[in-house]
């Protein structure tokens, strides 16, 4: 059991608990969080390796509902397959809604090895008030090129607005850079289409698959993308290896 | 090492695993053959038992908040279909799983070779009833016991007439003319994805999850909490939660789940441990209360769709 040291409310139904201890997982990996008496649940790491704990949730299920309220909550982890930023010298992380944690962790990851000039993020969420991390967002946009877009515009947005896809092509990078995609599944479906009309290769875009993970190291059975369990394999594929999968976007 | 014992004989190395081990048999209670404590080899029985023991390694439910160190148990009597679920499942689960790893370190399996096919079973399609692997393998011929017992337990059997084994694979062959296997080679390739087989099982299927409860090679579990416990519970990829995730459902339809059960057995094991998760047992076909046969998804023509 760890303590929730913090906690904030970052948009409708969506927040963020800072624990007290640190993060032994790297960017992409998730931990088992659990409220006891409730369940488990698999949510990514937010914060980048050996930071403090932190992790953002959308209040959806039981545990994830709970866990808000609580003061501890049990968590175990790191699970699963991490991004592979260090192999890349240009990386375009793409996040749709709720899907932006395990990018945080990137950015943090790649802030911390001084290496924020070699990210761009393109971060697509509904409407302005659901976009997650406004403050981190404004940090980051000093150091990191940052494109956002909403899909629903209001009176005080002057921003973009259109779907997450839409973004890439304003890429400062060559289409050489390796992609990160990260989002609900139609999302994620549309953004690699567009990437792979724009040029950018498959073998060099990973996606992050949410499955229902309930064990995390492999033997519940629960999280198959094909062969493959995606609580070890996964989360983060590389895509030109399961392209061909029926089952891989919902 | 290979030998041939007596009755006796075989009482008598019953006596010396009993020492070391906590032993159980299949036996047969109240019509329905059930693993027990036994005390002696001749209790044992030679038929199957009603429910594939896959209870000795996963607890139907159980609170996995604490890991008690396992007894060592010996069992007497597992037939050679369901010995060979846990030798299958050992690719997936084991050193992952610590409950499963503590109990499997734990638990000595002598296995009993059928004798003659038994109705509906398939083994031969997956090399029949003798084993490659197994800790003490035992094939009766009248009142002589043929044993092949791996290195691990081969002292139990020290002193014994040792036999060339032969006899195993003679009666093998025999076996497996007797239950003409099906064709299974390449059944990975061969199986289709938009295949009409799978809307027709699940116009038939009632969702029950039996084939899964019966299955000697079905490891899936679920995580509950109840009350101070966290359970696991044997999981059925047939019921309609078993994907269900914040993100939506990838297996909402009931025929996407049926393939899925087979394609896991068929086509994802064979990927990636080079081997069919099925024992040819029979047990999911004699279970189903509307008739679905495995053994269909085999012999199915998908070359005409």
């Amino acid at each position: 059991m760890v303590t929730v040291s913090r906690r904030i409310d970052e948009a409708p139904e969506i927040y963020t608990l800072e624990l007290g201890a640190k993060n032994e997982g790297k960017s992409g990996q998730f931990y088992m969080l659990s409220v006891q008496g409730v369940g488990e649940a698999p949510i990514s790491v937010a914060s980048g390796f050996g930071r403090n704990l932190v992790f953002t949730i959308r209040s959806i299920g039981s545990v994830t509902s709970r866990a808000m309220k609580e003061g501890r909550i049990g968590v175990r982890g790191p699970y699963g397959s991490n991004w592979p930023w260090k192999e890349y010298d240009e990386i375009v992380a793409v996040a749709g809604g709720i899907g932006i944690p395990p990018i945080r962790s990137l950015i943090e990851e790649m802030i911390d090895a001084n290496r924020e000039g070699d990210v761009e993020l393109m971060y697509g969420a509904r409407s302005p008030s659901d976009i997650v991390y406004k403050k981190e967002i404004n940090e980051w946009m000093k150091t990191v090129d940052v494109h956002l877009t909403v899909d629903r515009g209001d009176e005080r947005w002057n921003g973009k607005v259109g779907f997450v896809p839409t973004l890439l092509k304003d890429s400062h990078f060559s289409k050489n850079a390796a992609m990160f995609v990260i989002g609900p599944p139609l999302m994620m479906k549309n953004t690699v289409k567009e990437a792979v009309s724009l040029g950018y290769r498959e073998d060099r875009i990973f996606i992050s698959l949410e499955r229902r993970m309930e064990c995390g190291i492999g033997v519940c059975g629960h999280c198959n993308v094909g062969h493959r369990y995606a609580c070890e394999e996964g989360p983060i594929f590389n895509y030109s290896e399961v392209m061909t999968e029926p089952e891989l976007f919902l | 090492m290979n030998y041939i014992l007596s009755k006796e004989e075989m009482e008598r190395v019953f006596a010396a695993i009993s020492v070391d081990f906590e032993s159980y048999g299949a036996v047969e209670k109240e019509g329905e053959v059930v693993f027990d404590r036994v005390h002696s080899l001749a209790e044992v029985s030679e038929n199957r038992s009603r429910y594939a023991p896959k209870e000795f390694l996963i607890r139907r439910n159980e609170n996995v908040l604490y890991l008690e160190e396992q007894q060592r148990k010996a069992v007497f009597g597992i037939k050679s279909c369901d010995l060979k679920g846990f030798y299958l499942m050992d690719k997936q689960v084991l050193n992952r799983d610590p409950f499963y790893t503590e109990r499997r370190n734990k638990t000595l399996f002598v296995n009993f070779v059928c004798n003659a096919p038994c109705e509906g079973g398939f083994c031969s399609s997956f090399g029949g009833p003798v084993l490659d692997e197994f800790d003490i393998q035992v094939l009766r011929e009248g009142n002589n016991y043929h044993v092949m017992a791996s290195d691990k337990y081969d002292k139990y059997f020290s002193g014994y007439r040792n036999d060339d084994g032969s006899y195993f694979s003679d009666f093998n062959r025999k076996f497996n003319t007797e239950m003409p296997p099906l064709e299974v080679d390449g059944l990975e390739n061969r199986i289709k994805w938009n295949s009409p087989i799978w809307k027709e099982f699940a116009s038939r299927c009632i969702s029950c999850g039996a084939c899964n409860y019966s299955c000697p090679t079905c490891y899936c579990f679920d995580l509950y909490d109840d009350g101070d416990e966290r359970k696991r519970e044997w999981d059925s990829c047939i019921l309609s939660g078993f994907t269900s995730s914040s993100a939506g459902n990838i297996r909402s339809g009931l025929d996407e789940r049926l393939r899925q059960r087979f394609y896991h057995k068929f086509v994802y094991f064979k990927k990636s441990k080079d081997e069919f998760l099925c024992t040819g047992c029979n047990r999911c076909v004699e279970d189903c209360p509307v008739g679905i046969d495995i053994k269909e998804v085999i012999t199915h023509d998908y070359s005409l769709e």
